[in-house]
């Protein structure tokens, strides 16, 4: 048995001692090094761009612009964006590539013998830029007064989702109470410990090879070959040990340019590799950030706390390029109304581009956003109604055979109910809540018992496990086993698969399926991960699919290998691509379809204190609920889980990004406050279900977002129950919670 | 970022320390723990040419009972000054504010005399010498002279060391039956302070230092007169941001500030009344 233990991580050695190679670790001895030069423009257009000086500096090889990149755009889900912003490009492409619509647009490349002699050269570039307008927002983008990419439309309003269930009007007729609110949500950057990085060289077999770190080697791989014109198999991606990802790694940040130098090279008859690392402000300027937004909501329900009728409006700022915005506002469309019976819903979810940051995969993909709406409804509606927060999600949680917020049966094996009542059962939610408990010595929090609240919140969600909306969905992997022809059983097998180890543990959990599968001990099974070179496309390390895919994938495979092990072969190889479900995409006008084929559910109860003095909160205790389906690896679920509450109080509690005209003010970790030590919570309790989902390998679900989503309703439900107050915004620094606090009371005492 | 270049000396003894202040003049800065200087540098806020490390100076780094007061030697890692048996018994609040300078690595590195020496409106350890009415002192090529708290801290990282003097001793009067609270307010633990605030309570004398309220340290005068004048606790914290600046940044607001140091003032006499002997 392998499925089910805590084996030991097959890389945990290595990191523990330091050994693992991340891709600032491969430097190549004779490798050149690389300056990505950022536009530092949010909106600009090039007239000229001299870059001899530059090019004739100490120490520089090659100064690439906008004319050398063969095919000047990419994006992952549109290609909206050019890869070097410049004049002299070439015509094939459907974006203004002069044009700078972020800070961190890229507009040239220098490679040089080190990275100070690249940086040097860097600063001598010289640009001409005309200043546009700079669509700072939100508000300034719905405008329209300046078209961003007016080759996708007339308006910066790209993307629209809608549903129209029933009827919405007698919907709230027939409501006794009506919740209305406007929430604003703020961005989140993904603060992973490794920073950008790659190596670029011509391999062996003459192809164009990048190594570094992201979230689907074979998705990398076609943007290069895209970008750069060539056949696919001419392009190689491989990763190094990631150190951290999160969404954030799942677009191009060096791939392309590093394709781009190994190429320029070559011509240029120079045969080394070219090697770049960014520094922690180019990595929070350079990539893209969890969505920040708008949502404008509305519920109905009967006295008894039954919904009547729901009614949302999402804003997303998408920033200067799609990147996954569209699928992202997809989740959020999906999740606004929360995992209940809706019999009647209009809903109308936009992407928005401005010259802000581009906002991306984030943990939770739109479900942080849309469920932190659904469920702040459904707390304040639970207490408009004066009904228990659990007991009002139990009247109206989705069951089996449930008709889902799209109109489609919800795929089988939905059990909310249970991780509901699993969470209100551990986290004592009936009782009352506890005096304070002792202060930490490391908290912040002073010890001054008459200033402190406590509190205790709720909050409950689903969140989809795979790609949605009738996308691909498919995972390969092979197997081989070893023996000899008389062996009855293998004595050892390998498993070859593309899916990224992002630090979730995923290659562990490879190994411990295929040596289930395959019934070759664990310590005889080895992995051969992460190569274009070697292993099949595996999808992305995201949408909390992987272990569900792989495992589904490793299944095929090692039935196929058990096949020829039976028919005499040495090794025996099996091959298999898994393809899940059909999924649908939305009707454009009423939102019917059936956009998943499968979901995780959870439930969180928090406790929190506040000093209402200073406007500081700590956190407790949080209970974790989860249905996991079943558990592969129980020490990384926790991980998982333990991680989750972590980033995500980081999201609702410190985590600041102030974002100005284009610009990202704090690019800093010392300004820019995610949680040490001595904030997270006290005491977080994972609770591991396993219901089996019907399709899962082994009945497993995915469940790495899921433990993020439901926190912050959570905890501004708990800060609620302390204070009285409601938040619609956060992240809750204590100067905001002071001044929302007081603010109230001044509201207050006008009804004295 | 990387600092610029520098030379690097490395004085054996003060007066070998004073010696290499004289010869490289201006360009010069002495190098304690390093822990303030270097991330200076790395910000290029300050680049000196020459860098006279006085980190190993191991006859500076002491902890002795002068009688009335403790005298500290100004290499005296923080680490060391935390866990002195002596300072734990005769100044508890030097102690506990030391104890909540960033974090191990930090408090093993970082030298009390560079912690003053350094004139950070932000740093802990003033507050603590203005609450306890402390005094610093200076050597130079004509010998020693001892300056009181409030004539050491001149303005936003200046103080009243010349550029040819350095920090060699820091004096303590004992207050070991005072009452004394030292309270940080900060958005995460083992960061720099929001605002903080040290009390001492001795009898009717009362001492009131601030973090991180003004370009400099400062002492809340207004408080420690409402409390010599008989007001409780509440009513004197009332006027701990009277006649002060702080500053504005992503973290917090004047206005914030201000207010956090009357709670945190408040906070501090109530606790430092219920430890008075
Ligand atoms: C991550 C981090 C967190 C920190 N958190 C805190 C905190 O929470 N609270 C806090 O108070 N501090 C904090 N500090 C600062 C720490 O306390 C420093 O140790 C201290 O401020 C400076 O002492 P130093 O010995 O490192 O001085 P250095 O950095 O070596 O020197 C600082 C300045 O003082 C001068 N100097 C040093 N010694 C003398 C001397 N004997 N005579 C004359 N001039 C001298 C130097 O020339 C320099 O200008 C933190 C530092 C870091 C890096």
């Amino acid at each position: 048995m392998s499925v089910g233990t805590p084996t030991l991580r097959q890389d945990a050695r290595e990191k523990v001692t330091g050994a693992a190679t991340f891709p600032a670790d491969l430097v190549p001895k004779d490798a050149l090094h690389a300056k990505v030069v950022f536009s530092n423009q949010p909106h600009a257009r090039m007239r000229s761009m001299d870059t001899a000086a530059a090019a004739g500096a100490a120490g520089v090889v090659a100064v690439l612009t906008a004319a050398d990149v063969p095919v000047n755009e990419y994006g992952l889900t549109a290609f909206d964006q050019p890869v070097l912003v410049g004049v002299g490009s070439n015509e094939r492409v459907g974006v203004a590539v002069d044009v700078s619509r972020w800070e961190a647009d890229h507009v040239a490349v220098v490679i040089a013998e080190t990275p100070e002699h690249a940086a040097a050269a860097a600063a001598l570039i010289e640009i001409d830029w005309e200043a546009l307008p700079v669509v700072a927002d939100l508000t300034e983008a719905l405008r329209d007064d300046t078209i961003l990419h007016p080759e996708v439309g007339g308006s910066n309003t790209y993307h629209t989702l809608k549903i129209r269930k029933g009827d919405v009007e007698a919907g709230f007729a027939d409501a006794a109470v009506t919740i209305e609110q406007t929430y604003r949500l703020p961005h989140q950057e993904h603060a992973y410990l490794q920073v950008e990085a790659a190596t670029g060289w011509i391999d062996h077999d003459g192809r164009v090879s990048v190594e570094t770190s992201g979230q689907w080697t074979h998705e990398d791989a076609e943007q290069i070959a895209h970008a750069l014109d060539l056949p696919l198999d001419r392009v190689r991606v491989r990763y190094a040990t990631i150190g951290g990802a999160f969404g954030g790694k799942e677009d191009m940040s060096l791939q392309i340019v590093m394709a781009l130098c190994a190429v320029r090279l070559r011509d240029l008859g120079i045969n080394r590799p070219v090697h770049c690392c960014w520094s922690r402000e180019e990595s929070i300027i350079g990539h893209h950030k969890r969505h920040r937004g708008v949502i404008k909501a509305r519920l109905g329900a009967d006295r008894r706390g039954v919904i009547t009728a729901v009614e949302a409006e999402v804003w997303l700022d998408a920033g200067a390029y799609n990147y996954t915005s569209t699928k992202v506002l997809g989740n959020a469309h999906l999740s606004v109304a929360g995992a209940y019976l809706v019999p009647n819903a209009r809903i109308d979810s936009h992407a928005v581009y401005t010259n802000a940051v581009p906002g991306g995969a984030f943990r939770g993909f739109g479900g942080p956003q849309g469920t932190f709406v659904a469920e702040s409804q459904m707390n304040r509606l639970a207490e408009a109604l004066r009904i228990d927060p659990v007991e009002i999600r139990r009247r109206n949680l989705l069951e089996d055979g449930s008709e889902g917020i799209t109109g489609a049966i919800m795929p089988k094996g939905v059990t909310l109910r249970q991780v509901v009542d699993a969470c209100a059962d551990v986290a004592s939610t009936s009782e009352p809540l506890a005096a304070a408990p002792l202060f930490s010595p490391i908290a912040t929090l002073p010890a001054e018992a008459a200033a402190v609240r406590r509190g205790r919140g709720f909050a409950a969600g689903y969140k989809n496990v795979g790609f949605s909306f009738g996308f691909p969905e498919r995972c390969e992997a092979e197997i081989h086993l070893h023996g000899d022809a008389e062996d009855e059983v293998p004595v050892s097998a390998d498993i070859f698969h593309g899916g990224a180890e992002v630090g979730q543990g995923a290659h562990e959990v490879f190994c411990q399926m295929t040596a289930e599968a395959t019934g070759v001990p664990r310590d005889r099974v080895r992995g051969h991960f992460s190569d274009t070179a070697t292993s099949g496309d595996s999808g992305s390390a995201s949408a909390s699919r992987l272990t569900w895919m792989a495992g589904n994938s490793i299944l095929g495979a090692a039935e196929e290998a058990e096949k020829a092990w039976r028919n005499g072969e040495r090794p025996a190889v099996g091959q298999f691509c898994f393809v899940a479900p059909p999924t649908e995409s939305l009707n454009p006008e009423t939102g019917e379809g059936n956009p998943n084929f499968s979901y995780g559910y959870m439930a969180q109860a928090v406790e929190v204190s506040v000093d209402v003095e200073t406007g500081h909160i700590r956190v407790d205790r949080v209970v974790s609920t989860h249905d996991v389906g079943k558990t592969i690896n129980p020490a990384l679920v926790k991980g998982q889980i333990e991680g989750a509450v972590v980033q995500a109080h980081g999201y609702v509690l410190s985590e600041n990004l102030v974002v100005e005209q284009g610009r990202i003010i704090n690019p800093r970790l010392s300004s820019y406050l995610i949680p040490g030590i001595g904030d997270i919570p006290e005491h977080v309790e994972s609770v591991v279900m396993e219901l089996a989902d019907p399709l899962g390998p082994w009945g497993a679900r995915g469940m790495a977002e899921m433990p993020y989503i439901t926190y912050a309703p959570a905890v501004i439900a708990a800060l609620h129950d302390a204070t009285g107050v409601w938040f619609s915004e956060f992240p809750l620094t204590p100067s905001r919670v002071l001044a929302t606090l007081s603010d109230d009371a001044a509201t207050d005492s006008l009804f004295f | 970022m990387i600092p610029a270049a520098f030379d690097y000396e490395r004085a054996d003894n003060a007066e070998h320390a004073l010696s290499l202040l004289a010869e490289h003049g201006d360009e010069a800065k002495l190098l304690a723990g390093g822990h303030s200087l270097i991330p200076l540098m790395k910000y290029r806020l300050a680049v000196p040419s020459v860098l006279i490390d006085i980190g190993r100076i191991g006859d500076l780094s002491y902890v002795n009972d002068g009688g009335d007061a403790l005298h500290i030697g100004a290499l005296t890692r923080h680490r060391d000054v935390e866990t002195n048996e002596l300072v734990r018994s005769e100044a508890p609040l030097l102690a506990r504010a030391t104890s909540s300078v960033g974090d191990p690595q930090v408090r093993h590195r970082g030298t009390i005399g560079g912690s003053l020496a350094h004139g950070d409106p932000a740093s802990d350890l003033p507050s603590v010498l203005l609450a306890m009415r402390g005094s610093v002192i200076v050597t130079g090529p004509s010998g020693s002279r001892e300056l009181a708290a409030d004539e050491f801290f001149t303005g936003f990282l200046e103080t009243a060391v010349g550029p040819d003097e350095m920090v060699t001793e820091i004096r303590i009067p004992k207050a070991p039956g005072a009452g004394w609270s030292f309270q940080k307010f900060n958005r995460r633990a083992q960061d720099w302070a929001i605002v903080g605030c040290s009390v001492l309570v001795d009898g009717d004398t009362c001492g009131v230092g601030l973090v991180n309220m003004d370009i400099r340290p400062v002492r809340a005068s207004a408080v420690e007169a409402a409390v010599a004048s008989g007001a409780d606790a509440a009513s004197a914290a009332e006027s701990a941001a009277e006649g002060s600046d702080p500053t504005s940044d992503l973290n917090a607001s004047a206005e914030y500030r201000q207010h956090l140091a009357r709670v945190l003032t408040k906070r501090a006499l109530e606790e430092a009344g219920k430890s008075s002997a």
